[in-house]
This record gives C-alpha cells, structure tokens and sequence, in this order.
C-alpha cells in the first residue's frame, strides 16, 4: 500500500456573498481553516492516524467562534446551542456519534469517546451528557458556546430577516476527512445544525452514512448543508457505495450525490479522500469553506 | 366443445384492463424482533399468543392495502397494532433502560419521496409510529429526539402519556436480571437478544414504505439510539429499489448503514431482493459479529425475511393469496 496521506476539511458550505464576507473576515476564515489543516497533516505527516488528524482538525473548528459548530455554533429557537458530531474509523467501520448535546465543550471528543468506550454508536441529549461525564468530562454551562454574532442572526431568523447574507453561514458545519500513511480512512463532522432550528432536531451529521462515513479501500466523506435531505439520500453512503459497487471515480460519486441531492430539492457539500489519498472537495451551494493538503505538495484553501 | 379457447381469449381480452389494475401485486410483511426465540423455551401459549400478535398486525396492515390504501398508511397501521401488543419491545411493554424507564425509537419512510421522519428517546409518546409520521408530513426535518421530540408532539395535539403507561411486569424483571448479569459481569441469560417491530409494504400504486419502532436494549445507556430510527441503517424505502426494515445489534446495523445497502446492492449490483438480503445478513453482518434480521420488499412484490439469529418473529401477506407467520429459524422455508 502506498504511504500517501492527505487530509481535507471545511468549514460550511451556502450562501457566501462576497459583499458580505469582507476581505478581513475572509482572511480569518482562511486562517482559521489553515490552522485546523495543517494541525491535522502535521499529526499524519509524523506518521499518526487519520482518526487523530481530523479529531485535532475538528476540535480546532469546534473551538474557533467563526464556525457553526462547537464555540460560536448557530442557536436553537430557544436561544441555545445545541450540538451533533460523529466519526468515523474507516478501519473496522468504528463509529461513534452524540446529538442534541448542549454542555459538551467539544462534541467531536465526546463522539470518539462513544466510539471508543461505549458499546454504542449514538447518545443523544441527556443521555450522551451523562456518558460524558462519567468518562470524566468537564461540562461548559450552555453559555460558552453562544457569541454575539449567533444571537443577532437568531433575532434577525426571529424577527423574519433574510439571513442567508449573513456570514458566518446560518447551517455550515464542521468537517474532515483524512488517510494516514497506514492507508486508514477516517471522517469527522460536528455541527449546531440550523439558526432557529425547533430544540431536538438532529441533522446529517451525527447519522452514520449521512453527513459522515469512511470505509477503508472505498473513502472517507464529511458532508454540510441542508441535512434532512442528506439524511433522505443517505449522502454520505451513497458515494461510497458509488464507489465500491459500481467502480465511479470518488470526484463521479460526489458529483452524482450532489445531482441526486439537487433533484429532491437540497444544497450543500462534500470533501471525501479516496482509497489512494485523493480529495475530492465539491458543493452545489456559491462556496464552501474547505481546504486540502497532500504528501504530493497540495495545500489549498478556498470559499468560493 | 368445439373452439373451446374463443371465448375464454374474449372474456380475457375485454377485461384485461381490470384484471391488470386488480392484479397489481400488494404485499405487506411485518417483523417482531429477532434473537434468542427457540422451540424448547417457547410453550404453547406463549407461541399461541405471538402468533395471535403478528396476525393482527399483518391483518391490520393488509386490510388498509387491500382497500386501494396506501403502503405508507398499511406499515402505520400493523406497526401501532405491535406497539400496543405488550408482547413486543415496541411502545407499551418495550424494553427498559438503565433508569427503568422505556425509551423509545421510531422512523417512517415513504419510498415515493423519498420522504422520512423519524423519532428518538422519547419517553411519553403512546405510538412513536405515529410520532415519526407527523416529523415526516408536518415538521422540515426528518429526525427529532428527546424533549424537543415531546414539545413537537405537545404542538401537534399528541396527547402524552406517563412513563409508567409502558412498564410491565415481565420488562422489569429482565430489567432486574440484567443488572445483576451487569453486576456480576455476566451475560444476561434468558433473554431475548433483541426486539422491535417494523413493516413493509408495497400498494396498489406502486408506492413503497417501510416503518421500524423499538424500545432498544433492555439495561440500555440512558439516550442511546439504535438503528430503528435512522435512515438507512434500520429502516430505508425507494420506490425504485426496495424497502427494509431491520431488526437485531443495532450498532451493527449503523456502521454498515444496513438497509440501504441491501437496497444499494440491488440497484447497482443488480442482485435479487433475496440475494442482497442474504449477502448482506449472512456475509457482511455475520463477519462483523453482529446477529439479527431483516424483512424486505421490492416494487414487483417480492418478499425476503432473513435473519442470522435463532428465529424472527415474522409474517407476510399478498394479493397472490398467500398469508404466512413464522418466528423459529425453520419456519416456512
């Protein structure tokens, strides 16, 4: 097996008007993206996992406030964070996933925590907090996640304003998928879901085969925008099966997934890495926050 | 009785039109859990009884199809009639969880769309059937869990029901053996490994639907969810493929996203509904370590019920005639 790694991530894909996303709001968002890439190719450049790498590139995007998902995650209509992450290890088709968590300080932890030490694959709300903290996990009051700008999109949501031109993107999500030089795949996403969004509503992301799923020998895919029709298409699944079953190309597969979501009346994106570290970044939305890197010498990041 | 084909060919010819319409195959099959069921621990009453179960549910199911009603409305119909049924680990009589409470799971999907709706960890809701199907017709989104879940059916005019209303007897005494099997690192013995009740149907329309609900495991994690209620892993409908509904480990059923891909196998592999069954159950799933079953349908009404687990609880019923109940691994082959 060849030792090529690589590792893409995004951070959202929708509406993303230039007139809205000045120069320096997109020189953040460029270096936020960097930050979680280069963190996680550091982890497989010195010959670590997959899992690592889009776990540290998760976690990184978790943290930083310009993204929807962990610190700065869109708020429900009830004026709280509510969050879902899952990952995938491509490996022996390990998963685990965690939804409708709201003290969880990074949910991409928490999920592998469900994957690694619970004979489980999803928690939910409750549930998943309780699991948390008896793996010793430090709750955050509900408040970390929420910053100025998410509660001035949801009064904007409230008071019946167009907000798809507001940046940061009111459904992006989180995401990154990687192959180590063991040639293991891996996927993470983690997400708040949708601005205003009804309290218990879960997204693609946490669902296994929808938003997030790696398969070693086939690929790792991270899917963002309008969920529930991810989930109705099994996206994530989709292309893999696109792949193995019927010998498409991955960049095929995607391109097909994102037709099929077109067809039932859904936007968004993917990034996905084929068996032989190829990414693969496409969106039928205007952009997508998204970068990639490889051992071949490819570092590339974009919105548009 | 001479040119005795004439008329026969006439008769056949003007009312070709009908005879097609009403020969359009219908077909409902149902499942009630897969796992431990076995002869010697079975006795004659409490077979009696869960085949009396299945037959109402497959009844239920069938009368709505053969009326011209729909398959989304058929798959409804015989899984709240399981739901009710304190026999399966569905809605009253489901299994409990670590705190003693029932938890319960459900999705509904309508293989036109496809369009789905699904619920999860919900506590108070009598029919989470029902539940799933208003997510699916009235809400934008496809999955809702937890108290957001009891809010949208509070919003909907669905009247909850307290805890106690699923608890039994016999679930708190499996309950009580397998904290003390946890207690003692042992494997719980006597119980089923598994239950959930689910439905697939195809109509007269052509239309399939499949629809899963499940109490989980019994001693579960607080909040755990299984495969019944996500799309594609426990339950998945395409009228161009088939429709499935899943019974068994559910992790096992979610990491290899189970129903779509029998569904993804005969799309693209072209097998037959029975083959990607098979091959999926007793190649894939049992290489994983993972047991239980399936039911499925595909558009032109054939049926698959496979499982790799000593039994399923199960049945199946067309417009051919045919109306069978099983629940041992030797039933109906």
């Amino acid at each position: 097996m060849s030792s090529t790694y690589a590792i893409a991530v995004h951070g959202g894909a929708g509406a993303v008007p230039r007139a809205a996303l000045t120069p320096e709001r997109e020189a953040r968002y460029r270096e936020g993206l960097e930050r979680a890439l280069d963190a996680g190719y550091a982890l497989l450049e010195g010959g670590g996992s997959s899992l690592d790498a889009v776990t540290t590139a998760v976690r990184i995007l978790e943290d930083d406030p310009l993204f929807n998902a962990g610190h700065g995650a869109a708020l429900t209509r009830d004026g709280a964070a509510e969050l879902d992450a899952a990952i995938m290890d491509g490996r022996q088709l390990r998963a685990g996933a965690v939804a409708s968590v709201r003290h969880v300080r990074n949910p991409i932890e928490l999920a592998r925590r469900v994957m690694e030490k619970s004979r489980h694959v999803l928690l939910v709300g409750a549930g998943a907090e309780e699991f948390a903290l008896e793996e010793k996990f430090q709750l955050v009051p509900n408040l970390y996640f929420r910053t100025a700008e998410r509660v001035e999109q949801l009064e904007a949501e409230q008071r019946g304003a167009r907000v798809s031109d507001l940046v940061p993107s009111t459904r992006g999500t989180v995401g990154a998928v990687a192959r180590d030089t063991a040639g293991n795949l891996a996927a993470a996403t983690s997400t708040g879901g949708m601005t205003n969004k009804r309290p218990g509503r879960v997204g693609d992301s946490p669902i296994i085969g929808a938003g997030t799923y790696a398969k070693n020998g086939v690929c790792a895919v991270s899917a963002t925008g309008h969920g529930e029709y991810f989930i109705r298409a099994v996206a994530a699944h989709h292309v893999c099966t696109a792949v193995e079953y019927r010998g498409l190309s991955l960049e095929q597969a995607v391109r097909e997934v994102l037709q099929v979501l077109s067809g039932l009346g859904g936007d968004g994106g993917l990034i996905a890495v084929d068996r032989d570290g190829v990414p693969v970044m496409q969106f039928s939305t205007d952009g997508m926050f998204r970068g990639a890197r490889d051992a071949g010498g490819r570092r590339e990041i974009a919105v548009y | 009785m001479s040119h005795p084909f004439k008329p026969a060919l006439v008769y056949l010819l003007l009312a070709a039109p009908a005879l097609a319409a009403a020969q359009h195959p219908v077909a409902l099959v149902i499942h009630g859990g897969a796992g431990v069921i076995e002869r010697a621990k079975m006795t004659p009453a409490a077979e009696a009884s869960y085949r009396a179960g299945l037959g109402a549910a497959l009844d239920a199911g069938y009368a709505v199809l053969e009326k011209g009603g729909s398959s989304l409305d058929a798959v409804t119909a015989a899984v709240r009639v399981m739901e009710d049924d304190p026999q399966f680990n569905a809605g009253r009589g489901a299994v409990l969880n670590h705190q003693g409470d029932a938890e319960l799971d459900a999705a509904i999907m309508d293989g036109s769309g496809p369009h789905a709706g699904a619920v999860a960890a919900v506590h108070h809701v009598k029919n989470p059937i029902e539940l799933a199907r208003l997510v699916m017709e009235q809400s934008p989104h496809v999955l809702l869990v937890g108290d957001g879940a009891e809010e949208f059916a509070l919003e909907h005019g669905v009247v909850l029901v307290p805890r106690t209303y699923f608890r039994t007897e016999r679930r708190e005494r499996e309950l009580e053996e397998a904290r003390k099997a946890e207690a003692a690192k042992a494997k719980a013995a006597g119980i089923t490994a598994s239950g959930t009740v689910g439905a697939v149907a195809l109509d007269r329309a052509g239309n399939l639907a499949a629809a899963t609900s499940t109490g989980g495991l019994t001693n579960k994690h607080l909040g755990r969810v299984g495969d019944s209620p996500l799309i594609g892993a426990g339950t998945y409908a395409n009228n161009a493929t088939c429709a499935v509904s899943g019974t068994g480990d559910g992790e096992y059923f979610i990491r290899q996203v189970l129903a779509y891909d029998i569904c993804a196998l005969v799309a693209y592999r072209h097998l037959t509904l029975q083959q990607a069954v098979h091959e999926v159950i007793h190649e894939k799933l049992q290489r994983t370590g993972g047991e239980g079953g399936v039911i499925a349908l595909d558009p032109a009404g054939h049926v698959a019920m496979d499982f790799n687990s000593a039994g399923m609880f199960r049945g199946a019923r067309d417009s051919q005639g045919k109306r069978v109940i099983g629940m041992y691994g030797d039933d109906l082959q």
